[in-house]
């Protein structure tokens, strides 16, 4: 079955770091810059994950993804360019309106910051299979259930859909119109969406039998089909990663 | 004794109910979504999924529903979207709480439980709004009024909280609208699956 997932299937280092290690990463990753919030050092945190990225092969699946977050980063800029609040320094004038170099600093610091948020969970996303990346988790004490709630929703959205597309379908082939103007739209909505509703939740109560006769609620300890297989190194690699969120701590509270 | 062992199974069965309503009600989220860019309406309508959890199966189901929406839109479309998987929280545990309170029915309550909504949601996304993003939300009319604001000087608090606000209030209020008419549009043999004792 089609599920839902940015995974990029490569034979790289990176690749084959468990999800685990890689879960711990991308939190060090993405906190240190907001503990410690200086230009210099997001700055770099975001090279590191950069160079993670090209060394996983996939870099280009990436721009994708920042491109999503382009406008609000030159929006970001204009505004605060134009109007933070300690802004003094007078940079350059266009058509009257002034741009400060302290707000410029300012949109600076949050875009490479946000843009390191980003790459850090492309990363994670992009090499590991949202599957795997479920199953180390229940492995490491979170709910079964809540393992498998996640897993159907990877497979449930590509499912409802394609339903959706044909719901489409058919209320236009019963003349129902999808143009024209804006109320026109709106009144297409619920045409649209009740009928997707109503036959997906008809569905949930017969998928909970399915799963109750399979033992769904059963009390018993569950057992995984998969062995993990975690390459040498991990565990030093995850107390370093560890050890240096704790440095950027100390630093940032002794500073 | 057959009573009683029906009775369990009713309970049992519940739990199981609720529990696969959760990934039920994120692909409504994102069938929503999908339905509103597909007819170009001016609004995200991206949470019916988890105010209608939330209505039919209490805030604890609606507040699951908001987060792992959000982890999974996050793992799998934008990562962005993990920072704001608080609010998605806090919008399924505000759904739960005002429909046991009875906000949904008539269509007058729920146009409030809309705006409440949608004031719960703007407290909850300002602060992130602020740290993540400077205070804007990345929608053009929200942040133009933001723009606006700060060279007045206004607060960034203030600014970013009614740039947020601007972008949703008519978006929760149309969403919880749409939930309503779902909600009382479903028949009462499925409804009545959901609901706690």
């Amino acid at each position: 079955m089609r599920s839902l997932s940015l995974y990029v299937k490569r034979n790289s280092l990176i690749h084959k770091i468990d999800p685990f290690t890689k879960i711990i990463y991308v939190f060090v990753s993405v906190i240190s810059p907001f503990i410690m919030p200086t230009l210099i050092f997001s700055a770099s945190l975001t090279l590191i994950n950069l160079m993670l990225l090209l060394l996983a092969k996939v870099v280009k699946r990436v721009i994708p993804i920042i491109s999503f977050v382009f406008i609000i980063i030159l929006t970001i800029f204009v505004i605060q360019g134009m109007f933070y609040g300690a802004n003094q320094t007078k940079l350059f004038t266009i058509f009257n309106l002034s741009f400060y170099v302290e707000g410029i600093l300012y949109a600076a610091k949050i875009s490479i910051r946000a843009i390191n948020v980003l790459l850090a969970f492309s990363l994670l996303i992009l090499t590991t299979p949202p599957a795997e990346m479920i199953e180390s988790l229940v492995r490491r004490g979170m709910p079964a259930k809540l393992g498998y709630i996640m897993h159907s929703v990877l497979q449930i959205i590509p499912m409802m859909s394609s339903n959706a597309s044909i719901i489409m379908d058919a209320q236009r082939a019963r003349g129902m119109e999808t143009e024209g103007s804006l109320w026109v739209r709106i009144k297409a909505f619920i045409p649209l969406i009740g009928p997707l509703v109503m036959s997906s939740l008809v569905n949930t109560h017969e998928r909970s039998i399915a799963l109750e006769v399979r033992g769904f609620s059963a009390a018993t300890k569950k057992t995984f089909l998969h062995q993990e297989e975690v390459p040498g190194g991990m565990k030093q690699l995850r107390i370093f990663l560890l050890l240096f969120l704790a440095a950027v701590l100390v630093w940032r509270l002794t500073l | 004794m057959r009573n009683n062992q029906k009775k369990n199974l009713w309970s049992f069965n519940f739990s199981t109910m609720a529990l696969v309503l959760i990934p039920v009600s994120i692909g409504i989220n994102y069938v929503g979504k999908l339905f509103a860019q597909t007819l170009r309406l001016p609004l995200w309508l991206d949470s019916i999924g988890t105010i209608l959890a939330g209505i039919l199966a209490g805030p604890w189901i609606g507040a699951i529903s908001g987060g792992i929406n959000n982890v999974i839109y996050g793992l799998t479309i934008s990562p962005v979207s993990f920072a704001y998987g608080i609010t998605s929280v806090a919008i399924g545990i505000t759904a739960g709480v005002m429909a046991r309170m009875g906000f949904v029915k008539n269509m007058k309550r729920a146009v409030i439980m809309g705006v409440v909504i949608a004031v719960v949601s703007t407290i909850v996304s300002t602060p992130i709004n602020i740290i993540f993003w400077g205070g804007q939300t990345g929608n053009i009319w929200g942040d133009a009024l933001f723009g606006i604001l700060r060279s007045a000087n206004w607060p960034v608090w203030l600014a970013s909280g009614l740039d947020e606000l601007a972008v949703d209030l008519p978006d929760k209020i149309a969403t919880t609208i749409i939930a309503y008419i779902i909600y009382k549009g479903l028949p009462k043999r499925i409804t009545v699956l959901f609901e706690e004792s």
